[in-house]
């Protein structure tokens, strides 16, 4: 088995790419693949608690937790979140806050990384 | 000693979106990589701007003027003063007439690395010698 | 170099295409990019399909967009996200997102 770290830049609404990076993640975990999730940039808005899942929207609470229970690491950087106003006390439990070397050291040990920019 | 070379290809145009800049700030965050690594691991950054990525390397950027937001020119200059590696295509800058007397250079804030004008082709030898790459 | 490049768009992207090489190149086709194997502008199918690679689309991202197999071009298979998973581990050691 091998290890996947993936970063979305991409915000949940507003674009697909981050349904993707959390249906991969999934996929990859599923198989028995260490995956590691680094969110920057508009992709920490997933990491808010409460989100209402209106149809209109895509939803990723639901799915976060599921990647956490199944042992995705996923971190959130500290510095863009706290510019999007989102504070670490309304985050989902279990994500980690950190800086953007924790994803080059995930990086390095992994085998496989996707990152997947931001529009 | 081991350590692994990054490729970061920068290939959009500056300031519509936060692309170059994160590009930048998470190859300059590689100073400190080593607090989550082992004893001699370590990442080699290499930052290319390829197509309409060498327009982020203007100088005389005034993004903090008239936004408030530091410019990337800032952030290029502080990636040379980390001893980055940052390779711009040659023949882009040729493509969009843009003279090499118009890159930023961080002389002024005492670099002793400058921006390194390349052919693509020294820039596809990066990507192909990397282990993994990223294109913002 | 083995390299997997995954096209999430349907414009604007060959740019950067053109400058990347592989010795073993593979497309995978997703968003919007899975137009690149369903549609022929002008009758023309996407010039992506005439390079020496490999090419797949995401049945789901097909699916959602009204597109199934029967509309992608007989140069491109059709893969799930397991099968993602597993061009990823197997057949792809560096992988952009573009």
């Amino acid at each position: 088995m091998g290890t996947l770290t993936i970063a979305p830049f991409s915000s949940l609404v507003g674009s697909k790419s981050m349904d993707f990076a959390l249906k991969l993640a999934k996929a990859a975990a599923d198989k028995g693949h260490k995956v590691n999730i680094w969110l920057t940039s508009n992709g920490v808005m997933i990491v808010k608690s409460n989100q209402k899942h209106l149809k209109d929207y895509s939803h990723a609470e639901k799915y976060v937790k599921e990647l956490l229970d199944k042992g995705v690491e996923i971190c959130v950087c500290e510095a863009c979140a706290l510019a999007r106003g989102i504070q670490k006390s309304e985050a989902i439990e279990g994500i980690k806050w950190d800086a953007m070397h924790w994803y080059l050291a995930k990086i390095y040990n992994s085998d496989r990384v996707l990152h997947i920019g931001g529009e | 000693m081991s350590m692994i070379d990054l490729a970061f290809i920068i290939q959009r145009p500056p300031y519509k979106s936060e692309s170059s800049t994160l590009g930048l700030t998470h190859a300059i965050s590689y100073q400190v990589v080593d607090m989550f690594l082992d004893e001699g691991q370590g990442v080699v950054p290499k930052v290319c701007f390829i197509g309409e990525g060498v327009l982020n390397c203007l100088s005389g950027q005034k993004a903090m003027e008239h936004y408030g937001v530091t410019s990337i020119e800032a952030h290029i200059k502080n990636a040379l003063l980390v001893d980055l590696d940052i390779f711009v295509c040659k023949e882009d800058l040729e493509r969009f007439s843009i003279g090499e007397d118009r890159l930023v250079d961080a002389e002024d804030m005492g670099a002793d690395k400058k921006l390194q004008v390349v052919p693509l082709s020294q820039i596809q030898s990066i990507i192909n010698n990397c282990k993994h790459l990223f294109v913002f | 170099m083995r390299l997997g490049i995954f096209i999430s768009d349907y414009k604007g992207l060959t740019d950067t295409v053109d400058r990347l090489s592989a010795e073993k190149l593979g497309f995978i086709f997703v968003q919007n990019g899975v137009y690149h194997t369903t549609v022929k502008e002008n009758g023309k199918s996407s010039s992506l399909l005439d390079r020496n690679a490999n090419f797949y689309v995401l049945e789901e991202d097909l699916a959602m967009r009204g597109l199934t197999g029967a509309d992608v071009d007989s140069r491109v298979k059709v893969v799930n996200y397991g099968d993602v998973v597993d061009l990823i581990f197997n057949d792809y050691e560096k992988l952009v997102w573009l």
